[in-house]
Formats: structure tokens, C-alpha cells, sequence
């Protein structure tokens, strides 16, 4: 069986539900409007523009997990997976076609999340962006698309761990709110490894801790790797 | 031709066996009536025969090969196992159109199958606005979209209102006639006696019988003649005669217990018995069903013997 079938069908699945559209296209405005408030606010010592300019990214981020797991979580109602495996019953390459379908849409969202939240946030910003370079800028929308990528799909891997949507979000959500938002301040610690944390670092200008901007996008690409492998190993092993 | 073969399948639910050492086939061109009490391990067989669940151990085959090595499954095989596998937001179009795409079946055959399935004016309809027996329609359209040579229904007439039902007896019968091997399963008696041409039943995960229904009712359930006479003497008497015992019911009716009409209308009518009323009462397969299910535990003897 041929990928570009598989490919096609999680696409038609992704386009023809109305709540991942909306979860979609949510992630724009929730970023760039975030950015866009941050950015009015320029004060204080570990002002950094580049991650003033994207803040709105940790908003963003929750459309884009809401995305991933949705799209997943839709498999596990009902008796949806056994008409999906009936048709698809190789499932690893199932898994892999919904990967895919997942991440494409969120790349494309994200890079021109990072465009808008760059253009607006710099308007926001005024005179105190003239610091960011161009590589800074590019870097931060290329960063930001990566970024919520690997967002959705730590996700997606997680719902088909889990099996259900609601026992994602209420992991995920409470953990990116709350725990890393609190420990996260507390740089070169264990912190610095969260995928969230370690994520971001390529949505600032000065790098702080040990990952680089690359380094810390890596860091979140084996959570997000870990969750798929988990989940592709959960749907691969389960009965249906 | 495309059989489904059930070899020696085994599959545990933790300590619970919820199909134990099955071994049966189910041949083309005849509709096999699948048949057992709840819980009897009927669903999980269809799962395990479409690779949905992992057998302990055995196998099942469709044509020979495993259901996960067919390449494009839904050209050979079809399914209804769960009438809610349709996301309620998505359109009873879409979600064929989903299931098509992933086996290059092209688009307009989810069109047909609207159309053949009574669907048609809804396909534009989210499926949470339908009712159960729409969405059972839609899970019945999803299992003929690669026009496929074997089709697996499970308990296809829930929620089917009487015109539903009639419906799909005769699509049950057009798809058997046409050389597709049809299993469809049920704990409805009267309704799968409407359709079914064979019989597999199971008790406890295990296999009680695989026969031609026709004989599997004939050789548990003696017929029986019901009479209506004006002169009761006269029926006893002649009856009595040929070794027959007649038992009355009320207001001159009567039944006779193991015999066969043909024998008991020349033997009352060369007694010149006055008849108002003559019928077979054939037996049917909810009666032959009990009689297994009663005599389980020996039936499961017999067949280790055999």
C-alpha cells in the first residue's frame, strides 16, 4: 500500500472536521496578538525584543496542541479506529500518514504565525526593535513554525498513548501553565530540558543557558520523537 | 472465490477466553448467520478476522491471506462492526470519502453507496444529527464502498426501523447472490432466520454448531400437525390407532406432536374424521437455538468424540 493514499485520506480527515480547522487557524491570532501586547511592554531587566516579538507563541502553542491532539483523540471515539485500521491495517505507516498530516498544516500556520507576530510585534516594539539583526528575525519565524510543530505532535503522540484527548490536554495544559511556567525561571536546571523551556530558547536573541537556539529546538524534537515512538508503539501493540 | 477461514482461534480478554479454539469457514454465494448469546465471543471473532484484534493464538483468513496483507482491504472486504465509527461532525459524504481515499477507491463510489444505502438526501448531514438507524445505513454503505467480495456485518439491524429491516434482508440476499460470502452476525433469531442459508453458532467463545440451517432446525425441533376438528372421539381414536398422541388445546383444537402433516391429513381423512383445520408447524430456529443452547454441555461432548 502506497503512503500518498494514507496521506491523503488524514488530510480529507484533518479538512472536513471543523474543530482542527478552528483549533488551526486559532493559532495566528492567539500568537501575534500575545506578541503584540508583550511587545507594548518593553520595561525591565531581562527584556529581550526577539522574545518579546513572540511571546504570543505560549498561547499559540495551546491552539496548536488542541490541533494535534484533536486530530488524534478523533480516532480513539467510538469505534472510529477499527473503521480506520479496517481500511488501514498497517498501522505503524497509519501512524506515520497522521504524523504528517498533523505536522504539514502547523509548519504552514507556523511560518506565518512567525511573520504576523514578527510584523506586529515590531510595530508594537517601535524603536527598540532596531537591535534584532535579519538572522535574529528569520531565525524567530523559522524557530516559532518549528517550535509549535513539535508542539502538536508531542501531542499527537501523547493522545495515542493515552487514547483520549481530555487525558492529553489535562496533562499538557496544567504542565505548560503552570509547572514549567514556574520552574522555568529558574534557568540551568533540569528546567532548561522541558520541551517547552529547552524550545524557546530560539525565540530569544540572547541565549541563555547551555542549548543554543538549534540545541534547544533539538531538545524539543526527541520529546515530541519520544511521544510519536510511544504512541505509534501503543497503537501498533493495543488491540483496536 | 473468497472464503473466510477460522483456524483454531484462540484470544484471552486477561484471564477471561473469549474465543476458544475456533475453527470454522464461511463460504461464498450463501448468507452465514452468526449466532450466539452476548458475550458469546461472536465480535471479537469479526475483529480478530480483520486484524483489528491480536488472535492468542490460530489465525483467521480471508482468501487464503491475512487481513493485514491484503493491499487495498477495502476492495475485498468489507465491514460494519460499530455504527458509531462515524465522527458525529463530519458529513456522512465526508467520512466515506475519508474511507476511500486511503484505499484509492475513487469518490463517486461514495456517492453510489449513499444512494444505495437510502442516504442520499442526508449525505450533506453532520452524522450527530442522524439516528441509529441511519447511522447504521452509513456503517452499511462504509462496508459495500470497495464493492468488496466478502462482508462482515455485525448485528446490522439495530435500530433499523421495519422498512430498514426489510431492507436489509434483501440486501443480504442480493449480495449472497451474487457469489459474496456474507457473514453477518445477530442474537436476533427470528430475524436471522429471515436471511441466513448456514449457521455458525457459538457458546462461551466456542464453536456449537455448523450447519445449513435448514437442517440445523430440522434435526433439533420435531414438527408438529395442529388439527381442528367437530368430533374429538373420532381424531383420538383414529390417531391412537397409528400410534400418534393428540393433545387438545381448547374449542376443538389439537396438536400432534412428531409427525409430519402429509402422513396425518390421508390417516385422518381415511378415517373420514371431519377436519375444519389442517397446518404444519415447522420448527423454528429460536426453538432449534434453546434446544442447543439446553443441551450445550452434551452437544460439546458429542462433537469431541466425532
Amino acid at each position: 500500500m502506497h503512503f500518498t493514499p494514507l496521506l491523503h485520506s488524514e488530510w480529507l480527515k484533518i479538512r472536513t472536521l471543523r474543530s482542527l480547522v478552528a483549533a488551526l487557524c486559532a493559532v495566528l491570532p492567539a500568537t501575534a496578538l500575545f506578541s503584540a501586547l508583550a511587545s507594548t511592554d518593553s520595561d525591565g531587566a531581562d527584556f529581550d525584543p526577539l522574545f518579546s516579538v513572540f511571546f504570543g507563541v505560549n498561547l499559540g502553542q495551546i491552539a496548536a496542541i488542541a490541533f494535534g491532539t484533536t486530530a488524534v483523540a478523533a480516532e480513539f471515539r467510538g469505534g472510529a479506529l477499527h473503521a480506520t485500521l479496517a481500511a488501514v491495517p498497517w498501522r505503524g505507516r497509519w501512524f506515520a500518514a497522521k504524523a504528517v498530516a498533523v505536522a504539514v498544516p502547523v509548519l504552514g500556520m507556523g511560518l506565518v504565525t512567525g511573520g504576523v507576530s514578527l510584523v506586529v510585534g515590531e510595530a508594537a516594539l517601535g524603536a527598540e526593535a532596531d537591535g534584532l539583526t535579519w538572522s535574529d528575525e528569520v531565525r524567530g519565524v523559522v524557530g516559532c513554525a518549528v517550535y509549535l510543530t513539535l508542539m502538536a505532535l508531542l501531542a499527537a503522540g501523547l493522545t495515542a498513548v493515552l487514547r483520549s484527548g481530555v487525558a492529553t490536554l489535562s496533562v499538557l495544559i496544567p504542565f505548560l501553565l503552570i509547572v514549567s511556567f514556574v520552574v522555568g525561571d529558574v534557568s540551568g536546571t533540569v528546567a532548561d530540558v522541558l520541551p517547552d523551556r529547552a524550545g524557546q530558547v530560539v525565540l530569544h536573541a540572547e541565549g541563555a543557558g547551555l542549548l543554543g537556539p538549534w540545541g534547544g529546538l533539538a531538545v524539543t524534537a526527541s520529546w515530541a520523537g519520544a511521544a510519536l515512538v510511544a504512541g505509534a508503539w501503543s497503537v501498533r501493540r493495543r488491540d483496536a | 472465490m473468497t472464503s473466510i477461514d477460522v483456524h483454531d482461534l484462540t484470544k484471552d480478554h486477561g484471564p477471561r477466553r473469549a474465543v476458544d479454539h475456533l475453527t470454522f469457514r464461511v463460504r461464498p454465494g450463501r448468507v452465514t448467520g452468526f449466532l450466539g448469546p452476548n458475550g458469546a465471543g461472536k465480535s471479537t471473532t469479526m475483529r480478530l478476522v480483520l486484524g483489528l484484534d491480536h488472535p492468542t493464538s490460530g489465525a483467521a483468513t480471508i482468501g487464503g491471506r491475512r487481513y493485514r496483507e491484503l493491499v487495498e482491504p477495502l476492495r475485498h472486504v468489507g465491514a460494519l462492526l460499530d455504527a458509531r465509527a462515524a465522527h458525529g461532525s463530519r458529513t456522512g459524504r465526508d467520512h466515506l470519502r475519508v474511507l476511500a481515499a486511503s484505499n484509492r477507491i475513487p469518490g463517486r463510489r461514495a456517492d453510489e453507496v449513499l444512494e444505495e444505502t437510502g442516504l442520499a438526501p442526508v449525505a450533506g448531514r453532520r452524522v450527530r444529527t442522524y439516528s441509529l438507524g441511519m447511522r447504521q445505513r452509513l456503517g452499511i454503505a462504509a462496508a459495500l464502498l470497495g464493492d468488496p467480495a466478502v462482508v462482515l456485518l455485525d448485528e446490522p439491524a439495530n435500530g433499523l426501523d421495519p422498512e430498514g429491516i426489510v431492507w436489509i434482508r434483501a440486501l443480504l440476499r442480493r449480495l449472497a447472490a451474487e457469489g459474496r460470502t456474507v457473514l453477518v452476525s445477530s442474537h436476533l433469531m427470528n430475524e436471522t432466520a429471515s436471511f441466513a442459508d448456514h449457521l455458525v453458532v457459538l457458546g462461551r467463545g466456542r464453536l456449537l454448531a455448523d450447519t445449513p440451517m435448514r437442517e440445523f432446525i430440522d434435526t433439533r425441533v420435531r414438527p408438529r400437525v395442529r388439527v381442528r376438528t367437530t368430533d374429538a372421539t373420532a381424531l383420538t381414536t383414529a390417531l391412537a390407532r397409528r400410534g400418534h398422541e393428540a393433545v387438545e388445546h381448547g374449542e376443538g383444537h389439537w396438536t400432534v406432536e412428531h409427525a409430519r402433516v402429509d402422513d396425518i391429513g390421508r390417516l385422518l381423512s381415511a378415517a373420514g374424521v371431519p377436519i375444519l383445520e389442517l397446518a404444519a408447524e415447522e420448527g423454528t430456529l429460536e426453538q432449534a437455538y434453546l434446544d442447543l443452547t439446553g443441551t450445550e454441555a452434551e452437544f460439546t461432548a458429542l462433537m469431541q468424540e466425532a
